[in-house]
C-alpha cells in the first residue's frame, strides 16, 4: 500500500472526510418509498421506533462473553471478533499467517488509506443516505489483508452483537492479494432481552486479479432490531466473489450487495436464503455490473415468506458497453407459506452490449400439493411433511454453503422457524 | 379387510363413481381392469385420502374402521399403501429420511418404538433386493431423475418397507419394459402373504401373466359391471371391453 501522502495524515483530513460525508447524508436524507429502491420498504418503522435522531450511536456496552457466547456459531472460534453495538470487545489471540488486521481507528491513520476507507460514491449502484452516514459516524470496524499468494480455508468469523440502545454503523475493508482467498463469516444477533436499535454495517472489498472471496452473511437478529447492511465488492481479472445472504431476521432487514466485475474473467455467484415470519421484513437489493468482457455472474435467491411476512428482492444486472462474452443468470424463487405473507419480486436486465448470454427468472408459489400428499401417503403427518417441503425448497442454497459450522447453524435456526419443525432436527 | 359399498365419488361436481360395491378379504389379490376413463385412478386414490374428491354417498371401511374419516397419513398408519402411477419427484428430500419418518410415524402410532438408523438400514438392504433396486438411489432426493422404470421399483421397494396391510397398485405396470415388469411383478409376489390384501389396477392383462389374482373385476363408467376369475382377464384380452360395455347396457 503506498504511503504516499501519509505526512498528510492527521485527524484533520479525517475530520474533513467525516463532516463531508456528514452533509451528504444530510442532504439525501432518509430514502422514502417514493425512491425507486426503496418503493417497498418503508423506513417510518425506523423513525418511529428510535427517533427523529435514529443515527444515534448505540452506547458502549459492557457485555461480557455469557452473554453472546449462546448466539456464536460453534466451531468459528479460532478466528473470531466480537462486536457488541459497532464496538470490538473480544478478539482472537492469532491469526493465519498472510494475514494483517488492524481496526479502523488505525488504518484511518494512513491518509490514502483514510480516503478509500471512508470512500463513499454518491452515483454507486444502490446510492443511498446510508453510505455516507456510515462514512461520518462508523468508529469500529476492521480492516482484513490477506497476502497475494495466501490461501485460507478456515474463515475470519465476525459476529456482531446489537444490545441495542441506538445505531451500530460497522465498517469492515477487505482486501484479498494476488491469487489469494479469503472467507468471511459475518454474522449479526441479537442479545436476549435487547432494546430497539439499528445495526448499520458496510464492508467494501477489494479483490486483486485470481482473488477469491466468500462472504456469507447471517442475520439472526431480534424483533427490535432493525438492519442495513450492505456489501461492495471492486473485482479485478480473473477474481471470484462467492456471496451467500443468509437472511432470518425478526424485525426489518434491508442489504444491498454490490459487486463490479472490473477486469475480464471475473465471476461472482450471489446466493441468498431469506425467511420472513411474523411481521418481519427482508429487503434485498443485488447490483452486479459487468464492466468488462468475459465475466460471469450468477444469482440464486430463495426466499421463505409466512405469517405477516414480507419479502422484498430486487436484483438487478447491467452489461456495460463492450462487455461482450457477458454470461449472467438469475433466479428468484418465492414460497408463500400464508395468506397474508406479501412477496415483490423484480429481476432486472440491463444490457448495452452484443455478445452475451443472459437470463433471469422469478417465481412466487406455494407448496406442492402432489408432493404434500405423497409425503402423507408414505406417513408422513401434514404439518412435517409441509416441513419437510419447505426445509428441502431451502436444500440446494444451503448444501452450497462454504462452511460446514455456518450450514449447520442455519439448518437449526430455519427448522426452530417452521411451525413444529424442531421435531425434525437430527434427521434431515 | 375392505368393503367398499354403494360408492359414488364426484370430481369438481361430475360424478366418477357411480355405486361401486368391493370386498377384499386378507390374503387375497383382486385385479381392477377397465377402459381409460372408467374410474380406476379415482377408485385408487380415494382410498389413499387424495384431496380433490368429494364422496357423494356410500362407505368404505377398512378393518371395521371407516376408512373415509381418516387423513392420509392416518391411513398409511392404518396400513393402506398406494404405489402410484405417476411417483411424484420431490427434489431435496431423501428417498431414505421419507421412508424411515413415514415409518417411524407408523410405528409411533402403533404403540412400536421407533427405529434407530442402524435397524432401519438393516431392513432397507434386505428390501430393496427384493426388486433388485440400485443401492446409489437410496441417496437421491424422492423419484428425482429416477427413470420410469426405476420410479415404479422404488414404489414396490417403499412398499416392501412400510409392509401394509393393503397395497393399491396404481396401474404400476404402465412404463415398463417386459424385463422391468418381470423384476417388478416378482417384487410383489414375494410380498403376498395371507395377512396381506392387494388391489391391482390396471388397463392390460399382461401384468395378471406375472400376478395371479384370486378375482377380476371390470370398473366401466363408475361401476363394476362384471366380476369374475383370472380367466376373465384372458377373455378381456381376446376380446377388449366392448362386448362387455354393450352387454351392460
Amino acid at each position: 500500500m503506498s504511503r504516499a501522502g501519509a505526512e498528510r495524515a492527521g485527524s484533520d483530513g479525517i475530520e474533513r472526510l467525516r463532516r463531508q460525508a456528514w452533509r451528504a447524508f444530510e442532504s439525501r436524507g432518509l430514502p422514502t418509498t417514493r425512491d425507486e429502491d426503496w418503493k417497498y420498504t418503508d423506513l417510518s418503522r425506523l423513525v418511529a421506533t428510535l427517533g427523529e435522531s435514529w443515527w444515534t450511536p448505540a452506547p458502549e456496552t459492557e457485555a461480557d462473553a455469557s452473554a453472546w457466547e449462546p448466539l456464536a456459531v460453534p466451531g468459528l472460534e479460532d478466528a473470531r471478533f466480537v462486536f457488541v453495538n459497532g464496538r470490538l470487545a473480544a478478539a482472537p489471540a492469532g491469526l493465519p499467517d498472510g494475514v494483517r488486521v488492524t481496526r479502523l481507528a488505525e488504518a484511518l491513520q494512513d491518509q490514502d488509506e483514510a480516503a478509500d476507507a471512508l470512500g463513499w460514491d454518491g452515483n454507486a449502484p444502490l446510492a443511498s443516505a446510508f453510505a455516507p452516514l456510515n462514512a461520518a459516524l462508523a468508529r469500529d470496524g476492521l480492516c482484513l489483508e490477506v497476502a497475494s499468494g495466501t490461501r485460507l480455508e478456515a474463515p475470519l468469523y465476525l459476529l456482531h452483537v446489537s444490545a441495542g440502545g441506538g445505531a451500530a454503523h460497522t465498517r469492515h475493508l477487505v482486501r484479498v492479494g494476488l491469487g489469494a482467498r479469503a472467507h468471511v463469516v459475518e454474522h449479526f444477533a441479537s442479545l436476549n432481552g435487547a432494546a430497539p436499535g439499528l445495526s448499520h454495517p458496510l464492508t467494501r472489498a477489494w479483490l486483486a486479479e485470481g482473488a477469491e472471496l466468500i462472504h456469507e452473511r447471517l442475520l439472526m437478529e431480534d424483533k427490535g432490531c432493525f438492519h442495513i447492511g450492505r456489501l461492495e465488492v471492486e473485482q479485478q481479472a480473473g477474481s471470484r466473489l462467492q456471496s451467500a445472504s443468509l437472511a432470518l431476521p425478526k424485525g426489518l432487514a434491508r442489504v444491498d450487495i454490490v459487486s463490479r466485475l472490473l477486469g475480464e474473467g471475473a465471476g461472482a455467484a450471489l446466493d441468498g436464503l431469506y425467511l420472513a415470519d411474523g411481521r418481519a421484513h427482508v429487503d434485498h437489493h443485488t447490483h452486479v455490473a459487468h464492466e468488462r468482457p468475459n465475466c460471469a455472474s450468477r444469482e440464486r435467491y430463495k426466499g421463505m415468506v409466512a405469517g405477516r411476512g414480507h419479502a422484498v428482492f430486487n436484483g438487478k444486472v447491467v452489461v456495460h458497453p463492450g462487455a461482450d462474452g457477458t454470461d449472467a443468470s438469475q433466479y428468484n424463487a418465492n414460497l408463500l407459506l400464508s395468506r397474508h405473507a406479501e412477496v415483490d419480486a423484480k429481476p432486472e436486465l440491463e444490457i448495452y452490449a452484443d455478445e452475451v448470454q443472459c437470463s433471469h427468472g422469478a417465481t412466487v408459489g406455494q407448496l406442492d400439493e402432489a408432493q404434500l400428499f405423497y409425503l402423507q401417503s408414505r406417513g408422513l403427518a401434514e404439518n412435517a411433511a409441509r416441513n419437510v417441503l419447505t426445509f428441502a425448497f431451502a436444500e440446494d442454497v444451503l448444501s452450497g454453503l462454504e462452511s460446514d459450522a455456518v450450514r449447520r447453524h442455519l439448518e437449526r435456526a430455519v427448522l426452530e422457524r417452521l411451525p413444529g419443525g424442531a421435531a425434525l432436527e437430527g434427521v434431515i | 379387510m375392505l368393503k367398499i359399498e354403494n360408492l359414488h365419488v364426484a370430481v369438481e361436481g361430475k360424478e366418477i363413481l357411480k355405486g361401486v360395491n368391493l370386498e377384499l378379504e386378507a390374503g387375497q389379490v383382486h385385479a381392477i381392469m377397465g377402459p381409460n376413463g372408467s374410474g380406476k385412478s379415482t377408485l385408487s386414490n380415494v382410498l389413499a385420502g387424495k384431496p380433490g374428491y368429494e364422496v357423494t354417498a356410500g362407505s368404505v371401511t377398512f378393518e371395521g374402521k371407516d376408512l373415509l374419516a381418516l387423513s392420509p397419513e392416518e391411513r398409511a398408519w392404518e396400513g393402506v399403501f398406494l404405489a402410484f402411477q405417476y411417483p411424484v419427484e420431490i427434489p431435496g428430500v431423501n428417498n431414505i429420511y421419507m421412508l424411515r419418518a413415514g415409518l417411524n410415524a407408523a410405528r409411533r402410532h402403533r404403540g412400536l418404538p421407533e427405529l434407530d438408523a442402524m435397524d432401519f438400514m438393516g431392513i432397507v438392504r434386505e428390501k430393496m433386493q427384493l426388486v433388485e433396486m440400485d443401492e446409489s438411489l437410496l441417496a437421491r432426493s424422492v423419484n428425482e431423475g429416477f427413470s420410469g422404470g426405476e420410479k415404479k421399483r422404488n414404489e414396490i421397494f417403499q412398499m416392501a418397507v412400510l409392509e401394509p396391510k393393503l397395497a393399491i397398485l396404481d396401474e404400476t405396470d404402465s412404463g415398463l419394459d417386459i424385463d422391468a415388469l418381470r423384476v417388478v411383478a416378482g417384487g410383489v409376489n414375494k410380498l403376498r402373504s395371507p395377512e396381506r390384501a392387494m388391489l391391482l389396477i390396471t388397463h392390460y392383462q399382461r401384468l395378471l401373466d406375472y400376478i395371479e389374482p384370486d378375482a377380476v373385476h371390470v370398473l366401466a363408467d363408475g361401476r363394476i359391471i362384471k366380476s369374475g376369475d383370472k380367466s376373465l382377464a384372458l377373455e378381456l384380452e381376446e376380446r377388449g371391453y366392448d362386448w362387455l360395455l354393450a352387454e351392460a347396457r
